[in-house]
């Protein structure tokens, strides 16, 4: 025993030399050094001269990063691909090649990882791409990388993601708030979609789940909508992009795009044409807007809207609150407006009403807002499978004024229903008529109930 | 005259390495090495009954300070920058991933060897009088070790970590009448929350630490009072049988009982004097050869097991990775959510009865623990002579064992009993 | 006895030699240990505001007197014979931000009253350097970009 001592403290002593060593040269040679070291060359060949070949080959190697508090994120994307913003890179290999139409999302003020995914702190390839466990959020595959302006852009139009808007208007037509609560409202037989975008990143998996849904989720009540493979891919857009963003005033600022589709809405929601007129089509309150952009200012109309008072002592034009951006997107589009604009919104006004009648479109409206349609059909037909409920399907209400009193329906929108079990001894049914009663308030549901009785009037019985 | 040499001497105040008044003085004019006797008996020493456990442990514990403190330097207490920590270290900083792999399996190395050396002084009986009391501050040390793995394991702030803490937590709730306000006391709140995190901070880098230290400083004292390491008496040749005069305290008549006569152990209070003719008759010829230098005998022996330790963490440190999940999200439960692998035989126990397996059993296996000494009466110290008691210990190792391994390979979703080799759909 | 003797002297030159190189390769290790403790501890990464950035197209910055860029804290002058020129905003003496005041071409710190000349040197006032230049430089995507990293002599031009 004696004899091994020295000699195993030797070894043991030249084993703990070798692998600090060790140690230290695996922490010394990331992949990100090699790929600079490669990008340097390669940019040395394109100087003029020796002593700036010489110069930018020498580049120290160092952690590339973008800090973005008002996003909470931090990108380190650009110590690998360094071409991003050089457009002599345009034919360079990946991952240097340069990174077109990025104005006015620059690097420095947004990172890369808010519009393509990914883990933007790492700093090895497969770790940053995010394709790996425990990441939510990995590279978005090209196709799908637009669906990332939704995530700011939330509310306006955005220009060239078209996808975002009809996937938005699908959601809201086809009734999906039905099952699947959305920002509060909605009901609770499908999972909460609020967070769906931050939660799921995965596009392949939500379009099949549109296209099929029981073959992604097993056992899933989801009925099959038939959608086209465009409408499962706008919705799937639309899904991507309901996250919460942290998002600092900077970019809270600059989110609203001003462009002149988003104008049009704002033009319609103020409900302008009460008072003016374009092209002398419209009400008689205010002055014509056509050309208003060549006679003022945009500056002057944008103090127009803040602050009517101020440009027109006496004006009783309202002082609407409306954001920097959102005023800008009314000029842009009063710039263009012509008078077939103002006839088009006209003829999208809901005409006038009677009491009755505004009350069944009242409930008509209410129908559709909080997803009846989804169980019950866009034609209020039913045939949603739902296994054992006696009949087999979500019934159809063309026939509810038939079939029960004003006073039985009313209490089943308020209360719910769940639906006899046509076997009592098999489990039972995955759908059911939720209790709204929290949801909606008692006038809401004595609409619905009227529109639901103006669909079939009861037959006298004979 | 030389200013150089008076300087160095200054300094290091002992005779040269050569001599014998050196060796000695290296060992008791030396602060950090002067808990050791000056000479020891190499029956102290014997790898394969000790298996050089105790140093090994403490020697992880040195790692684990070490690398701890510089981990500190990148880390934040709160959430949710301490998971951003976590992939700082584990992305930027140099030799991140490094220090952090050798924290993480040193801290796992140091809960399995502290268990395993509190096996061997069962199994060596060297818990026996007069060393009752220094097995109770070594379960002290076996809880502390356990509190500082567990408080410890919530730092990275991601799900393993959340979750695993929420099940460790509410077990412990259901200590009756202090369990739910020592959880609230713990966590700073009803639930793992920031509160949490910055409190299990603070005890395992200052408290649980601290503690740690006090206790092991009583421990080896206590050992050095106690005669030293353990050595296996029952092994060794009969010693010889002239009279002896015993100093100090020393004298052990009931170890007369094996065929080991009474033992001079290193508990004098004098210096060992080794120059000149000795004052007093107190070692025999035979034991004289069995008695050598601390240096560099027992140093020796003490430097290797701590270059055994520290190059088997970093080997193991540089090709396994120490996990890092999601960032901890306190609305999403995974399935099955379970304890620190050291914890999971009790919330094996806990599953089928909350009381009795998570209160009652555990509290009665502590309490035995700590009154093993107390409990045995059986002077003796050979297997042969306490088969009964090593059967009794086999049996609790075995079974905790066991429930570890039940709670870590054979519970999937749903705490179901499935196999480790069935797959199951789905679960993340 | 003297067999024991003969084992022990190999042993006392077994652990000179093997302990002697065993003791070298652990002070060489612990000397590697130290050197890689410094480098932990140097940070790879910043959390500040980066040292390079880019601060415009050309076109953005009027010639005559300088432009002001508050954040970044440097002053951006554009010559129609000589070009582009960044100086340092930050006073040499304790730090305050100067300001630049056209009537006498010169920068004015409010704090103690130091006063730096067009050419960033110091005119009067406790300030004990000149106000740094820095490096700036046409990026390929036709942006200039200012090193705060590289300062450069006062004379220091970019025609572009």
């Amino acid at each position: 025993m004696e004899r091994i001592m020295p000699k195993l403290f030797f070894a043991l002593s030249l084993t703990a030399l070798i692998l600090m060593l060790a140690a230290i040269w695996q922490a010394s040679a990331p992949a990100w050094k090699k790929y600079q070291q490669e990008f340097y060359r390669m940019e040395a060949q394109g100087e003029p001269n020796a002593a700036a070949k010489s110069a930018v080959s020498t580049a120290p190697l160092t952690i590339r990063q973008v800090l973005l508090p008002g996003l909470q994120r931090v990108d380190r994307c650009g110590t690998c691909h360094l071409g991003v913003e050089d457009p002599t890179m345009k034919s360079a290999p990946h991952p240097f090649a340069f990174h077109p139409n990025l104005a006015p999302h620059v690097p420095s003020k947004f990172g890369c990882t808010i519009c393509h995914g990914g883990q933007g702190l790492a700093t090895d390839k497969e770790n940053a791409h995010g394709q790996v466990a425990f990441w939510q959020e990995p590279l978005l595959p090209k196709d799908y990388i637009r669906a990332s302006c939704g995530r700011c852009h939330k509310e306006g139009d955005v220009p060239g993601v078209p996808e975002l808007a009809e996937g938005r208007r699908l959601f809201e037509t086809h009734g999906c708030r039905g099952c699947h609560k959305l920002n509060g409202i909605g009901g609770s037989i499908g999972p909460d979609l609020t967070e769906e975008g931050a939660k799921r990143r995965y596009p392949q998996w939500l379009e099949h789940h549109f296209l099929e849904p029981n073959a992604v989720s097993a056992g899933s009540a989801m009925p099959d909508f038939h959608f086209t493979r465009e409408q499962a891919r706008a919705l799937t857009f639309y899904m991507l992009s309901l996250t919460s963003e942290q998002m600092g005033s900077y970019y809270s600022s600059v989110r609203v795009i001003p462009s002149a589709t988003y104008g049009r809405r704002l033009f319609v929601e103020k409900n302008c044409i009460v008072c003016h007129s374009i092209g002398g089509v419209g009400a008689k309150g205010g002055p014509d807007l056509l050309g208003v952009a060549k006679q003022h200012s945009a500056g002057w109309l944008d103090e127009q809207l803040v602050n009517p008072e101020l440009v027109y002592p006496g004006s009783t034009m309202p002082a609407y609150d409306m954001e920097t951006n959102a005023r800008k997107a009314l000029i842009v589009f009063l710039a263009s407006a012509t008078a077939d604009d103002a006839r088009s919104i006209l003829s999208g006004r809901p005409r006038a009403l009677n009491a009755k009648d505004a009350a069944i479109e009242a409930g008509r409206q209410s129908f559709a807002r909080f997803g009846c349609v989804g169980c019950h059909g866009l034609e209020l037909q039913g045939g949603v499978p739902n296994p054992n409920s006696q009949g087999g399907e979500v019934p159809s209400l063309l026939h509810a004024s038939q079939d029960y009193t004003k006073e039985e329906v009313i209490g089943i929108i308020r209360n719910g229903k769940v639906p006899p079990l046509a076997d009592p001894k098999k489990p039972a049914s995955p759908l059911y008529m939720p209790s709204w009663k929290n949801v909606l308030t008692e006038e809401d549901i004595n609409r619905i109930a009227d529109y639901l009785w103006s669909l079939q009037p009861k037959t006298e019985s004979w | 005259m030389n200013p150089l040499r008076d300087a160095w001497q200054s300094i290091v105040r002992r005779d040269p390495l050569s001599t014998d008044k050196g060796k000695s003085e290296l060992v008791f004019l030396n602060v950090w090495l002067h808990i050791h006797p000056a000479k020891v008996r190499k029956e102290h020493f014997k790898l394969k009954h000790t298996w050089y456990l105790g140093f090994i442990t403490f020697f992880l514990f040195l790692i684990l300070v070490t690398t701890g403190v510089a981990l500190m330097f990148y880390y934040r207490p709160q959430s949710p920058q301490a998971y951003q920590d976590m992939k700082d270290l584990r992305f930027v900083v140099f030799l991140g991933p490094f220090l952090r792999n050798m924290h993480r399996w040193s801290a796992h190395g140091m809960v399995i060897c502290v268990f395993l050396h509190m096996c061997r002084v069962f199994y060596t009986g060297s818990y026996k009088k007069p060393r009752q009391f220094n097995w109770v501050v070594g379960v002290g040390l076996f809880l502390l070790t356990l509190g500082l793995s567990f408080t410890g394991y919530l730092l990275p702030w991601d799900q393993l970590a959340f979750w695993a803490i929420t099940v460790g937590t509410n077990i412990g709730s259901y200590a009756p009448l202090v369990g739910s306000r020592l959880r609230e006391l713990m966590l700073g709140g009803h639930g793992v929350g920031e509160s949490a995190l910055l409190r299990f901070y603070v005890l395992h880098v200052a408290v649980l630490p601290s503690l740690m230290v006090l206790l092991t400083m009583v421990h080896f004292w206590r050992v050095r009072k106690d005669g030293g390491l353990s050595r296996p008496l029952w092994k060794l040749k009969p010693e010889s049988s002239a009279p002896l005069v015993t100093i100090g305290e020393a004298a052990n008549p009931e170890l007369a009982i094996t065929l080991v006569p009474a033992a001079r152990d290193k508990t004098y209070g004098l210096m060992e004097v080794v120059t000149g003719k000795p004052l007093f008759e107190t070692v025999t010829e035979e034991e004289e050869e069995d008695t050598v230098f601390s240096y560099p005998f027992a140093f020796f022996r003490e430097a290797i097991a701590l270059l055994a330790t520290v190059t088997t963490v970093m080997a193991v440190s540089l090709f396994w990775n120490a996990p890092l999940e999601e960032l901890a999200n306190p609305a999403k439960t995974p399935n099955p959510a379970k304890a620190p692998w050291y914890f999971l035989g009790l919330q094996e126990l806990v599953s089928h009865s909350a009381l009795l397996g998570g209160v009652v059993v555990p509290g009665l296996a502590v309490l035995v623990l700590l009154a093993i000494p107390y409990l045995d009466s059986n002077p003796s110290r050979r297997p042969a002579e306490r088969k009964w008691a090593i059967w009794a210990f086999t049996a609790f190792v075995v079974v905790n064992v066991v429930l570890i391994v039940i709670g870590t390979l054979f519970r999937g979703p749903g705490w179901a009993l499935v196999p480790p080799w069935v797959h199951v759909p789905g679960v993340e | 006895m003297s067999q024991q003797e003969k084992n022990n002297a190999m042993n006392r030159r077994s652990f000179l030699s093997w302990g002697g190189a065993g003791l070298a390769a652990l002070w060489a290790a612990i000397g590697v240990s130290l050197g890689a403790v410094v480098r932990f501890l140097s940070p790879s990464v910043y959390y500040e505001p980066p040292l390079d950035f880019k601060i415009g197209p050309p076109g953005d910055f009027a010639f005559g007197p300088p432009t002001f860029l508050a954040d970044e804290k440097i002053f951006v002058f554009r010559d129609r014979e000589k070009g582009f020129a960044v100086a340092s905003a930050v006073c040499t003496h304790l730090g305050c931000t100067v300001g630049y005041f056209q009537s006498d071409a010169s920068f004015h710190c409010p704090c103690h009253g130091s006063v730096f000349r067009g050419d960033g040197s110091v005119q009067h006032g406790p300030a004990p350097r000149p106000l740094e230049w820095f490096e700036v430089t046409l990026a390929r995507d036709g942006q200039l970009k200012v090193d705060k990293d590289h300062v450069v002599p006062g004379s220091y031009r970019l025609m572009v």
